[in-house]
């Protein structure tokens, strides 16, 4: 990518991320506006509402800032989502195929978006990978990972 | 002294040395894949300390700790990727320097420098730590507000391109920092009824989400690009040349970066790039500058590591973070029943001074362990982008799930990586935002204790010498940068042409 390049792109990320703030603002200052009150000089929800406000400014000041729409490049943004719903689907299935096989899945999938070339070897880099912090981690060190129907 | 010599044969064990030396391996490993700072390096590895008993914990920690700032410089001079802001100076001339055959030269300064400043920040650590522990014991609420406001504003004009990011950064962690159960009410706060986020999100989560998740995320959206690992040759040791160049500048760069790094404000990158024009202007080889000069690698690296050493001044006798590191090596600390703060010093002592001189064998074993290992951690540089980062990611998911211990974390981890993602592409600093993190709930619950203990009178802020002084701090850290940058480009339009040596 060019220098002018990857400032658009910054600018054009400032201002999504600008907008993102706008947005969290607004879920924290609504939050901070149903906790009930103390006695206290400063109650639950000033904290909130300050750090909402500034959110806010602060969005807004990126967005003013970067003044270009975010374009987004097809091919990144369909890698990105696989990578996410992968994520998600990791959380989803360690409990019930247990740390190994869900961690190897983990690393084959993201190596394989990552580009890896060799399929085959990915799966066999993600099962020694995944079946080394089992032994180390649970067996080894004693920090209990899920166990699937096999038991590891 | 006697504290430290007892804290020595507590660290000193058979076993502990073994944990020692698992963490500067494990450390180094970790800490040398490019796009992995100390920071990141300690949160990824911080699960594997959890089940050891406190003592054997640090001194594995330490190592941790260590290796993780080594391997950073490491793929800094070999591959020119920073982990992180504070090895950005090392990068400039070691990788230079790697480029001209001299990669061996520079890991070597780079290797003793560590471990000539380490040491140094070591006893200087063990000298003023107490020292300011007992000064600390006197402060109320109010100075730590203004303290906790001095690192706010400094961090944020400090730790980023531009005053504006890194407020962001640092309001979006600060905004983070806010679930959970309000402390002094007990009601919930952006916890939207979910139950592992009543207890908020832990650091070490945000850490890996917003370094790691987001780098990865990173690599997917632009494609990984083929880097440059530039060949080791060689044995990793200093000319008689590159000594007597390389030794003023340990010393000068460790001056620099020990007190500024201790200062309880952020910036303990500042003394790195102080120390590189230090050096540069001090030198009889400036024309060597630009194209690999070891006295550039040899003052910031030096700094770097007694900056890291000073930063844990306000850390253990304040409780106040003020890098992304910091943040997390409280929370490590938190984890193994240490609370850092004046009193640390007189509830634990045992443990502390078995930490610092964890600290101290950490570095040692990192100077004999790495300069004749440096090949095969080099070697770990040319794993594919493809590899690293998918195993990064198991890492990642792995100390997540090892910290909170449910499904809903990871769900937090995946939603934080992808806001990683956008703070990285629009060049927010994430840093910030990890002190932000930490240091905001801290300040909160100050200000109220202060408020409630003046019954309501917002004057007890400034009833004291000590905090009238801290707020005038932030008023100028607030008011100087822009006046300076408007000064500076009135001069440079003044001569007409821009210096071009600096």
């Amino acid at each position: 990518m060019t220098a002018a390049g990857e400032e658009r792109s910054q600018a054009a990320a400032s201002g999504l991320l600008g907008l993102v703030m706008i947005v969290l603002g607004v879920v924290v200052l609504v939050d901070a506006a149903r906790l009930r009150g103390s006695d206290d000089p400063v109650g639950p929800a000033a904290a909130p509402t300050v750090i909402g406000v500034l959110l806010g400014l602060l969005g807004g000041a990126l967005v003013l800032s970067s003044r270009t729409l975010p374009r987004t490049s097809g091919k990144g943004l369909w890698r990105l989502t696989a990578m996410v719903v992968t994520l998600i689907a990791f959380a989803l299935l360690l409990p019930l195929l247990g740390y190994v096989v869900s961690s190897a899945g983990l690393f084959t999938a993201a190596a394989l978006l990552l580009g890896a070339p060799h399929p085959g070897r990915v799966v066999a880099y993600g099962w020694t990978l995944a079946a080394v912090v089992f032994l180390v981690l649970d067996r080894l060190i004693g920090l209990s990972l899920p166990a699937g129907p096999w038991g590891f | 002294m006697g504290d430290l010599l007892t804290g020595f044969a507590d660290a000193l064990t058979p076993g502990n040395l073994l944990w020692a030396l698992v963490g500067v391996t494990i450390g180094t490993a970790v800490g040398v894949l490019p796009g992995i700072g100390p920071a990141l390096t300690v949160a990824l590895l911080l699960p594997v300390t959890f089940r050891l008993e406190p003592a054997a914990a640090l001194i594995m920690f330490a190592g941790i700790y260590y290796g993780g700032m080594y391997g950073g410089s490491t793929t800094s001079i070999l591959l020119n990727t920073p982990g992180e802001s504070s090895s950005v100076a090392t990068a400039v001339e070691g990788n230079k320097m790697a480029r001209a055959g001299r990669a061996a030269a520079a890991l070597a300064t780079a290797a003793i420098g560590s471990f000539v400043a380490g040491t140094i920040g070591t006893i200087l650590l063990s000298v003023a730590a107490p020292a300011v522990a007992d000064v600390a014991v006197g402060f109320g609420p109010p100075e730590y507000v203004a303290l906790m406001a001095v690192a706010f504003v400094t961090v944020s004009a400090l730790l980023g391109p531009s005053l504006l990011k890194g407020a962001a950064g640092l309001v979006i962690g600060a905004a983070i920092g806010l679930a959970g159960i309000d402390t002094l009410t007990g009601q919930p706060r952006l916890a939207f009824g979910i139950p592992s986020l009543l207890d908020g999100i832990d650091v070490v989560i945000v850490v890996v989400a917003l370094f790691a998740l987001g780098e990865t995320f990173w690599h997917l959206v632009s494609g990984t690009g083929a880097s440059r690992v530039e060949p080791v040759r060689g044995a990793a040791v200093l000319s008689r040349d590159d000594f007597r160049r390389s030794w003023p500048a340990w010393l000068r760069g460790t001056a620099l970066g020990f007190p500024i790094g201790s200062l309880p404000a952020g910036g303990a990158e500042v003394p790195t790039f102080l120390s590189y024009s230090l050096e540069k202007r001090l030198s009889k080889h400036r024309a060597e500058f630009g194209h690999g000069a070891i006295e550039g690698v040899a003052g910031p690296e030096a700094a770097n590591n007694a900056a890291a050493a000073g930063v844990l001044v306000p850390l253990l006798t304040i409780g106040l973070p003020t890098s992304a590191t910091a943040a997390v090596i409280l929370t490590a600390f938190q984890s193994y029943g240490l609370q850092p703060g004046p009193q640390l010093f007189t509830e634990s002592g045992d443990l502390v001074w078995a930490l610092i001189a964890s600290l101290y064998i950490g570095n040692v074993l990192l100077l004999v362990l790495n300069l004749p290992l440096v090949r095969a951690w080099a070697r770990l540089l040319t794993i594919p982008a493809y590899g690293i980062y998918a195993g990064v990611l198991v890492f990642a998911c792995l100390g997540a799930f090892a910290t909170g211990g449910t499904i809903a974390d990871l769900l937090v981890l995946t939603v934080l990586g992808l806001l990683g993602l956008l703070m990285r592409q629009a060049g927010v600093p994430v840093a910030p935002a990890i002190v932000g993190l930490i240091l905001a709930p801290l300040a909160e619950q100050q200000l109220r204790r202060a408020l409630a203990l003046s019954d309501g009178d917002w004057s007890t802020l400034i009833s004291s010498p000590l905090t009238i002084f801290l707020w005038v701090v932030v008023a100028l850290a607030l008011a100087l940068p822009p006046v300076l940058a408007a000064r500076r480009r009135r001069s440079n339009t003044d001569r007409r042409q821009p210096d071009a040596s600096n």
